[in-house]
């Protein structure tokens, strides 16, 4: 069985107008009495909560029914109510959590969401934005069956952000691929195993943390001479990226090198014990800057990866978050594309619970609020149409709310965090600028001044 | 040296470095990673235009810097190829950390140090102080003494190298400026004679990154107990191992070479000259060629000296050294490098200890010259017979280290 899509909820977008519980009234039973809508929105503790069907995946609705009226549905997902089985015995609504299927007096009978045969009633009415139709789980239906191409068991911390990546994108890139992974959380959880067990499917190497680029570089060459068209990938950290790997990594980029080079940046040397790297940010506790008398971490801000590579005119450059998944799988299509003619680099955030600090359940929380306040913008390239943004923020969040969710900026001074604000600002203005100026309409204007001088 | 040319074989007048990449070229490797450095840079030239006008039908991978040409080579050769680069001194340095994985991996390379001394003082002058510095680390080292050696020896080294009893990486060394720029009669053994000694290429046996067979190359080991460390040291056994299979191996090498293109050099140790010696020096690489015509000067005037050449230094055939000695009363060993906190030489050092093993009581003597180009001429080697003689006789016992060119 497969994913579907579904309704999700932003509770904190919610401003309790009711205009979903409306509009559902209206589509569903020809009515503008909000009592009859099978959506429907509760105050409670100064914020809103959501009733309604969320066609679980293991309904117990359904298996409540004595007369089978309720089925899920295979093809749709949706939880299907058959109106001539229904003995209006209610016990349906009795195993369901989430207040999602209630009987409907003037009816006289069960109603629930049907999700308005995609394309909900409910969520076009949502001004604030707090309902959408959420087809993420496309992802999930596209790519469920392609198999994980790392062993079970990997031992990443609880709730690691790099495992979910490593076997979101290999999984993707498929089995004809070789797999260097750099010292690092990587290799560190296992991908090339330890005493000769490998925690990995397709063949896979430690580089040194210095040569990942030149090392794909050889391996790509060799199996393109010979005709084999193998993936040449690569999932480093950002230290081995930034920091010590930077050289060979220039090289392959400048060279054209055909590599997916994958940068899963958790801001520092994480598996080592947490030290500085050069794409930790300005004002971060790390393990070598850390806080104390005559230091409050961090007094640099991070070199901008994904832009220095830009620069080397790359094939393909993007950076992604595991909080945005649709757009990181997109790009991930793009980046292998790309590696098979050039150079093709994925920055990938990925916040770290064990040396960011903050409960593991709150991993795509981070991820998603470093987007929502601009401090990760992301964006693409390609030399052909130039930089895009691709989730753009219009109304970013106070910079406070990301980091305040985790502790190494709990010393964060007011000038501090003043600090990384300005920094946030004038790197998402650069990005918004490189993107409205696309490289075709400047080469038109310049070609225009030309032929007018 | 007696040369039997074959048929379509050619006669070229070159430098080392030339004759290096014309052994590469007939070595029909798979991919060549360069970046220039003094003294090799013209060798990585020759090979780029042999790559470019096709006379060499391999990827030609231009890097930006040594680190990564060992670095690239190493994915190539995990990935089946056939490879080759060369460098010298800081570039040798610069590549240190990959380059201290090759044999570790077994992947056999052929690399060329055109030796050089290491900085500082600043220097860009031959020396083998760069490659003596690498001596200890698990790569084969053979060091030549002529252009014809290295073209030869370029070539073998492949042989050597994927032997699957061996499977190391090898250094072939030839002297900074004195072979790399010095020009000399050298002979093309014809292709097809190389390609019927080389054989079909197969270098993929060991470690692999091929996803036609799936594996983890390099997983991690160690610890304080158990499978880890075990894993380790059997890495460590069967890379000693394969160091000392490749003595008798090059051994073989070299008379197979013999059958198919008519020439033979000394694989291991060349004795010159030691019928009846009462001494003896022991040389390597281009300074042998001065040292031989002092020998046999001296031969002339009727002394009974001789002179062993080591071509092979890693692994050290120490039996062989000794072997080559027997009978002398005294030895002068003469080192282009220096053993920090030993004051000799590497190889005055290693025909010491292959000495001690053989029970020997031989006395000998280290004398270092040739630092940073400087030339050990006739007259150098004279005065070490001289101060050997001495010791051979009862007249002196040995002493310091003595520094040929310390009054130049």
């Amino acid at each position: 069985m497969g994913a579907y899509s579904t309704i999700s909820f932003d509770a904190p977008k919610c401003d309790g107008c009711n205009d979903c519980m409306l509009a559902c009234a209206q589509a569903k039973s020809g009515t503008d009495e909000i009592a009859r809508s099978r959506i429907e929105v509760l105050k409670s503790n100064g914020s809103f909560e959501l009733a309604m069907c969320r066609q679980c995946g293991d309904p117990r609705c359904v298996q409540n029914c004595p007369a089978a009226a309720l089925e899920k549905n295979d093809a749709t997902g949706v939880i299907d109510w058959d109106e001539t089985k229904c003995v209006d015995c209610l016990l349906c609504t009795v195993g369901c959590t989430y207040a999602g299927i209630a009987y409907d007096r003037a009816a006289g009978h069960v109603t629930k969401c049907d999700l308005c045969d995609g394309d909900p009633a409910c969520v076009k009415a949502c001004k604030p934005g707090a309902l959408r139709y959420v087809t993420t789980a496309r992802i999930y239906n596209e790519v469920g069956q392609l198999e994980d191409l790392f062993a079970p068991g990997l031992s990443g911390c609880q709730g690691c952000n790099t495992e979910l990546l490593m076997r979101h994108t290999l999984r993707r890139v498929g089995p004809d691929t070789v797999l260097a992974t750099p010292p690092g959380c990587v290799p560190g959880m296992g991908s090339v195993g330890y005493n000769g067990q490998t925690g990995t499917k397709v063949p896979v190497f430690h580089p040194l943390l210095t040569n990942t680029a030149s090392m794909l570089a050889g391996v790509r060459r060799f199996y393109k001479r010979k005709g084999r068209d193998v993936t040449a990938m690569a999932l480093a950290g950002d230290g081995g990226t930034a920091d010590v790997g930077f050289q060979s990594l220039s090289g392959a980029a400048e060279r054209g090198e055909e590599i997916l080079y994958i940068t899963v940046d958790n801001e520092g040397y994480m598996n080592t014990g947490m030290q500085r790297s050069g794409c930790t940010p300005y004002g971060a506790w790390t393990s070598t800057t850390p806080v104390g008398e005559r230091g409050q971490g961090k007094t640099q801000d991070a070199k901008n990866m994904p832009l220095v590579m830009m620069m080397h005119n790359c094939a393909y450059v993007a950076t992604a978050s595991t909080g945005f998944m649709e757009d990181l799988y997109e790009k991930l299509d793009r980046a292998i594309a790309a590696s098979k003619r050039g150079f093709a680099y994925l920055h990938v955030y990925s916040p770290c619970t064990t040396g960011w600090r903050f409960p593991s359940q709150q991993n795509i929380e981070v991820a998603r609020k470093a987007v929502e306040t601009n401090f990760v913008v992301l964006w693409e390239f390609d030399p052909k149409n130039g930089v895009r943004l691709t989730r753009p923020v219009d109304h970013p969040l106070p910079l406070a709310e990301y980091v305040t969710m985790m502790g190494k900026f709990r010393h964060l001074s007011g000038e501090q965090l003043e600090h990384i604000q300005a920094s946030v600002d004038k790197h998402a203005a650069f990005i918004s600028r490189l993107a409205g100026e696309r490289d075709a309409q400047m080469i038109r204007h310049l070609a225009a001044n030309r032929t007018a001088a | 040296m007696s040369a039997v040319l074959k048929p379509r074989s050619r006669v070229v007048v070159c430098d080392a470095n030339e004759a290096a990449a014309w052994g590469v070229a007939l070595s029909r490797v798979d991919m060549v990673a360069v970046y220039p450095i003094t003294p090799q840079s013209s060798l990585v030239e020759f090979l780029a235009k042999f790559i470019v006008d096709g006379t060499l039908s391999a990827e030609l991978v231009d890097v930006e810097g040594e680190h990564s040409v060992m670095s690239v080579l190493q994915g190539a050769a995990l990935a089946g190829a056939r490879t080759y680069t060369a460098t010298s001194g800081p570039g040798l340095a610069f590549m240190f950390e990959p380059y201290l994985r090759a044999p570790g991996l077994r992947l056999p390379l052929v690399m060329s140090i055109v030796t050089r001394d290491t900085l500082t003082p600043q220097c860009v002058w031959g020396g083998h102080q760069d490659a003596m510095s690498v001596r200890e680390v698990g790569w084969i080292q053979i060091y030549c003494e002529s252009a014809q050696e290295v073209l030869d020896t370029v070539i073998m080294a492949y042989r050597i190298a994927e032997h699957p009893e061996v499977m190391l990486p090898v250094n072939v060394c030839h002297d900074g400026n004195y072979l790399s720029f010095a020009v000399s009669r050298v002979e093309l053994p014809a292709q097809d004679a190389v390609d019927a000694f080389l054989g079909d290429k197969d270098v993929n046996w060991h470690a692999a990154l091929d996803p036609d067979r799936p594996m983890a190359v390099d997983p991690l080991t160690g610890g304080s107990g158990g499978a880890g460390p075990r894993t380790f040291t059997r890495y460590r056994q069967g890379h000693c191992n394969g160091m000392q299979r490749a003595l008798e191996v090059i051994s073989e090498v070299h008379e197979d070479w013999e059958k198919h293109v008519g020439r033979r050099f000394a694989p291991l140790v060349e004795a010159y000259r030691m019928d009846g010696a009462e001494h003896a020096l022991v040389t390597i690489g281009s300074m042998t060629g001065a040292a031989k015509d002092a020998i046999d000067e001296a031969r002339a005037r009727g002394e009974k000296v001789g002179l062993v050449k080591v071509k092979t230094y890693r692994p050290f055939p120490g039996a062989t050294v000794i072997g080559a000695l027997d009978g002398v009363k005294a030895i002068g060993v003469v080192d282009r490098s220096v053993s920090f906190g030993w004051n000799c030489g590497p190889v005055y050092q290693d025909v010491m200890t292959s000495l001690a093993l053989a029970r020997s009581a031989v006395p000998a003597l280290s004398f270092i010259g040739g630092l940073a180009g400087a030339d050990l001429t006739i007259g150098h080697f004279h005065r070490a017979i001289g101060e050997v003689a001495a010791v051979a006789r009862g007249k002196a016992e040995p002493g310091r280290t003595l520094w040929l060119n310390e009054a130049d």
